[in-house]
Parts: C-alpha cells; structure tokens; sequence
C-alpha cells in the first residue's frame, strides 16, 4: 500500500506559484486544539469571531460547547506565515487562461506557466491565498502557554538554518 | 425586569437583584429558592430567590402566588409585577445561566454535572443574599436530585438556617412560588429577547418550547446546524438531543484531550502472538515534542 503512494509521489510535481506570496492579503487565523475531520470553507465571521471575548486571563471562545482560551502569537523573525491552497495543474492553467484573456496582458508569470516544459496536466500547483504574521493560538480551557507545541515548533526553522550552514573554517 | 447586562453579554452567567427591603435586614426572612429552564435544550437557565419576612408571609401568599408552571405566561407576569409594587418587603435575585455557561461546564475536561451546577447556583444566590444584609432565618428549596442528600449539603453549608428541600416546594411555599415566578419570568424574556452571539442572517425564530420533545425545537435544531461550528451558542450542546443530530449532520471534530485509545482503538488480541512488524522511523524526541512530522507528500 505505501509503496504505491510513493510511486505516485514521486511522479507528481508540486508548483509554487511565487507570484501569489506577493499579494496574498493578510488573514486572521485560529489554530484550534482539535482537529475537524473536513477541509473547505467555514464561517468563522459569522460563528467563531463575534463569540470571542476579552476576559481578564485572556480571550475566550467556545467551539462546539467546549470553552477555548487563547493568545495571539506572533511568526517568528524569518519565517512567514501563508494560507496555502493546492489546485490541480490543469485548473490553474484554464484560470491564468481566462485572466490572460481578460486583461489582454501576458504575464511574465504565465507565458512561462505555459512554456515550462516540467510541467504537465496532472502536476499540481500550490499558492498562497492569504498571509498571516501573528496567529491565534487556542487551547482547551487553559491558555496554550510558552510550553505550545507550535511554539517550539517555530524554533525549528531557525535551528535548521543554523545547524545546516557551512562551519567556518578557522 | 431589565436584562440589558445579560443582553450585552449572553456568553456567561448574569446576575439580577432587587433592592433589599429595609425590613428584611432587620426582621428574620424566608427564602425560596427555584430554577426555570432546567430541561430545555435551548436558551438559558435562570435560577431565582425570593425573601420576605417571616411576619409577612401571609401578605405574599394574598398575592395569589403559585407555582409557576401552572400559572400562564400573563399571570406569572401579573404577579411579578405585583412583587415588583410591594418591593417594601419581598426582595429578589437571580442568576441567568447562559447555554454557553452549560454546555461549557457539562463538556469541560472536569465534567460539571448540572445537578452540581444547580446546588452551586443556589448556594451562591442564598450566600448573596446574606451578603446582602438580609436576615435570613428559613430557606426553602425545590428539589433537585434527592432531597435528602441536597437538604444535608446546604443544611453544612447554612449551618445558622433551618433548611427545607421539598419536592413541590414551589406549590407548597409561597416565597418559593415567588422565586419560581422571577425565575420563569426571566427565563422567558431571556428566550424572547436573546441575542445571538452569531450573525445569522436567516434566523428563524419559531423554536417551539424549547424542549427536547418538541417537534419544533428538534426542526429547528436540524435546520441550524452548521457543518463546522454546530449550533449557534443558544443551543446546549451538551444535551443529547443536540449531540445526536450534531452527530448525524455536522462533521467529526476530534479533541486533542480525547484518549488515544479511543482514537486508534484497542490493538487486535492477535496482534499479541505476532512477530512485530517493522516500525516505523519515530523521529528524534525534539521533533515529537514539537508535533513536527517530515512531510513526504502534500
């Protein structure tokens, strides 16, 4: 079973469309300590964002009956934070299609979409439909902390860069 | 009754008084104490107090106080507003308990049953009006749970107060009637006039009684569930009614505090007697600590 997904692994290229982490809007978002079991689209406006109140110990939420109390927490320096969106190749390519066509413009970005040669119909391509630079961090009932896992998680990307660069030969 | 606080912020617990009548700081007081709202899935539960002087009782009892279920709505109003003129010697207070308050509490990490959160309730308010000044000789409670038990544990609590938990108080002790009347007065025009936390633009307010058994509650239920939140916060989650349609028509939610055998589920006995088969790579107690995974695929 897994060696079949590698295989495909393997054969599929994944594309970002850099041109998107230029323009993506900033967003708020909220990491939950649960995990729901669908991906698409909520209404966080309409359900989530007017319920959170401003408590003495901090803010406060409830997500299906159970209270969340959270923080802000800011992306640390060096890293940045994105809203990603995974789209099929073949459907990005019928949308830059369509711009183009809108604009009567040719993007550098999409002339060489098209012209790239390790590109094909079922690659996929990733880009960023919103940026973030602090997020909200809930816990259950207590206030996530300095312990978080994301918290710690954030460290990595720095310890990686430092632990991965070229020692100076003295 | 004014709840313009609750209605500012419906999200916790709200409590209401009246001014204390100078003579019931002076002359020793009955005290009632009785809920609204206990069963219902939607809206809030009000618990409720009411205190008058021993020597006036009878006068409270004119007033044709009773329990308040088998009074209407326009009566229960009526009354209330008759206790409202005689405010010389009946004083009340309240505490709204929002849906929120309830699901949180019965859904939290510690459950907190709703017989627990009752007594509490009711030893705050009763513990409020002492606070108050109130000279309080006599409490009178309808039952939640068995009354002995209750009557045992607020008797400790009240040491210096002869303590009675009755079932059908409310019909048999005019000043809890008079808590039972504050009590579904309030709950009712907490329902009638609730905000919704959530924007809802296609709110439709015809929820029936509110009850878990009402057709009309159970359609509304089903047509305000949504996908990912559930219920708008006017429901109990906690109730099962909610539970059981959130678990047919909104989407799995699993919680980080839920065990880890419930999620993977219990190994197969067989799987004892087999050689083991290759593990996996667990990665370095630095990347586990910080819930990071390489990713091979996205």
């Amino acid at each position: 079973m897994e060696s079949s997904d590698e295989e495909t692994t393997e054969k599929q290229r994944i594309h970002l469309r850099s041109a998107t982490l230029c323009d993506a809007a900033p967003a708020i978002v909220h990491l939950l300590p649960c995990e729901v079991l669908v991906n698409g689209p909520a209404p966080v406006e309409r359900f989530f964002t007017p319920a959170i109140r401003q408590r003495p110990s901090g803010l406060e939420v409830s997500f299906r009956g159970r209270i969340l109390r959270g923080e802000e927490v800011a992306v640390p320096p060096g890293v940045a934070g994105y809203v990603m969106v995974m789209n099929e190749k073949a459907e990005v390519l019928a949308e830059l299609e369509r711009r183009h066509k809108r604009r009567g413009l040719e993007h550098e970005e999409e002339a060489q979409a098209r012209s790239e040669p390790l590109e094909r119909d079922f690659d996929r391509c990733i880009g960023a439909t919103a940026s973030f630079d602090h997020f909200h961090l809930w816990g259950l009932e207590t206030i996530p902390g300095p312990d978080a896992k994301v918290r710690g998680a954030l460290t990595w990307p720095n310890l990686a860069a430092a632990i991965h660069a070229q020692v100076p030969e003295d | 009754m004014d709840l313009s606080e609750l209605e500012e912020d419906n999200t916790g617990r709200c409590r209401l008084s009246s001014p204390v009548p100078a003579v019931c700081l002076k002359e020793p007081c009955a005290l009632g104490v009785d809920e609204a709202g206990r069963g219902p899935v939607l809206g809030p539960m009000v618990y409720a107090i009411c205190y008058c002087p021993l020597s006036r009782l009878a006068e409270l009892k004119a007033l044709k106080v009773a329990d308040s279920k088998t009074l209407s709505e326009s009566e229960r109003d009526r009354l209330f507003a008759k206790m409202e003129k005689d405010r010389d010697f009946v004083g009340w207070a309240l505490d709204v308990l929002s849906p929120n308050l309830i699901s949180t509490s019965m859904l939290g990490r510690v459950k907190y049953n709703l017989n627990s959160l009752s007594h509490d309730t009711a030893v705050g308010l009763v513990q409020h009006a002492l606070d108050q000044g109130v000279n309080v000789t006599q409490v009178f409670v309808d039952t939640v749970g068995l009354p002995e038990k209750y009557q045992d544990r607020l008797q400790q609590r009240f040491p210096g107060i002869e303590v009675t938990v009755k079932a059908k108080a409310d019909a048999l002790y005019p000043v809890v009637s008079a808590a039972s009347i504050c009590a579904k007065v309030a709950r009712d025009k907490a329902v009638k006039d609730w905000q919704f936390v959530e924007k809802l633009p296609d709110l439709d307010a015809n929820y029936g009684s509110g009850y878990p058994n009402d057709p009309k509650t159970k359609a509304w239920l089903k047509k305000h569930v949504e996908p990912v939140f559930g219920f708008p916060q006017f429901v109990r989650f906690s109730w099962r009614t909610a539970q059981s349609i959130l678990e047919k028509e909104a989407e799995g939610v699993i919680w980080e505090d839920s065990s880890a055998e419930d999620q993977e589920g219990l190994g197969r006995i067989t799987s004892y007697f087999l050689s083991e088969s290759p593990r996996r790579h667990t990665p370095h107690r630095y990347f586990q600590e910080r819930g990071l995974e390489s990713a091979s695929t996205l």
